[in-house]
């Protein structure tokens, strides 16, 4: 048995889920950042689910699951979008509703 | 040619004009809203507003008589007279802060102070009482601050609301500020707080009967059987963006402020009857 090539192999077996894990970890990490400056954009039009997607990215993150992480981390930042977009919306469309203008 | 160009001047100049300056009067607001309910709700009496859901649905009204023998704030009333009275460790009492004593006073509430640029609520007005006087603030929600809040209103009962929009363009866009706040649409349900209260009040929100915008704020602090105890109108505004899934803002923020400004200045001229009792 060739042992050089058998230990090349089993170190590659064996740091590919490491390797995984890194990158659901920078994938989570840069999703999170962005979500995270998203919803400070939102202003006072920031919404409670976002916080609360935001809060199970991180519990998730801290548990090691970055997969999951970075799904709810994207959710997040799906949410936050579109507070950033009713903020905007509504800087004018308030008028259209309002008595007295 | 010259008249061309002047009357061209003025055209580009009232274009430019931010729309918050060219909109209604905080007058003819109030005016245009209370004509609104009224044609809404031709068989309520302006009065009765201040008694919001009670005003609209009978078997809400026949339950909150009932409540009304033994008021369940009673107490927070009583509690809220012997704090009042109570001396500071400085000698002082929250009488020494307040106009005549603090008694009869809940009407003026809130007012645009000029000196310092902001809107002054009770509640704030009684933490800064405190303040200078060497005390710690209360918590801004329930408990103590609105058992105090709670017995000044008790001593405005019947009191028409009087607050004023001072000819000052600081106090004028606080008004504006918290007209903004009630009418933008906000939370994932993109919901305004006129969304349910000017234009679904007397509907059902799933168990909630909406009540109208008008005389809202005459009733506060309010004791919901919800919440087992006395609130703050903060603690109700925090409550209703929490409802549409918004995030809800610090009470006494600025723009909680100045939306119990716009607010209260709409049901100028209604009386005061808080506490009162909500579901």
């Amino acid at each position: 048995m060739n042992k050089p090539l058998l230990t090349i192999g089993i170190s590659l077996a064996l740091s590919v889920p490491l390797a995984a894990q890194a990158g659901a970890k920078e994938d989570f990490n840069e999703v999170y950042a962005k979500a995270q400056s998203t919803h400070q954009d939102a202003g006072n039009f920031q919404w409670t689910t976002t916080t609360d997607r935001m809060k199970a990215a991180k519990t998730s993150a801290e548990s090691g699951d970055y997969d999951k992480a970075a799904s709810m981390a994207r959710q997040a930042l799906k949410l936050a979008q579109e507070s950033v977009a009713q903020r905007k919306q509504q800087q004018e469309a308030w008028r259209n509703a309002a008595i007295g203008n | 040619m010259l008249k061309a160009k002047v009357i061209l001047v003025a055209l580009g100049a009232a274009l430019a004009m931010p729309q918050a300056l060219a909109g209604a009067t905080p007058e003819e607001d109030r005016k245009e809203t209370v004509e609104y309910f009224k044609q809404m709700f031709p068989d309520v009496p302006l009065e009765e507003f201040v008694n919001g859901q009670y005003a609209l649905n009978e078997d809400r009204r026949k339950q909150w008589e009932s409540m009304q023998d033994f008021p369940p704030y009673e107490f927070a009333v009583a509690e809220g007279k012997e704090m009042f009275e109570t001396p500071f460790a400085n000698g002082k009492t929250y009488a020494s802060c307040f106009e005549n004593g603090g008694i009869g006073i809940r009407q003026n509430y809130p007012y645009f102070d000029t000196e310092k640029k902001e809107v002054i609520t009770l509640e704030l007005a009684i933490n800064r009482c405190r303040e200078a006087n060497g005390e710690e603030p209360l918590r801004w929600k329930k408990g103590a601050i609105a058992s105090i809040s709670a017995y000044m209103a008790s001593t405005s009962e019947g009191k028409p609301i009087n607050i004023e929009v001072p000819d000052d363009p600081d106090a004028l866009a606080a008004y504006q500020d918290g007209k903004e706040f009630y009418y933008s649409r906000r939370g994932q349900l993109n919901f305004s707080c006129a969304s349910c209260h000017v234009q679904n009040p007397g509907k059902w929100i799933r168990a909630d009967f909406l009540s109208p915008a008008l005389g809202q704020p005459s009733n506060f602090p309010v004791h919901r059987s919800k919440w087992g105890e006395l609130g703050t109108l903060h603690r109700r505004f925090a409550g209703c963006n929490n409802n549409v899934r918004a995030e809800p803002l610090p009470a006494q923020s600025e723009e909680y402020r100045n939306l119990e400004y716009f607010l209260t200045y709409m049901s100028n001229g209604l009386p005061v009857v808080g506490p009162a009792t909500r579901p």
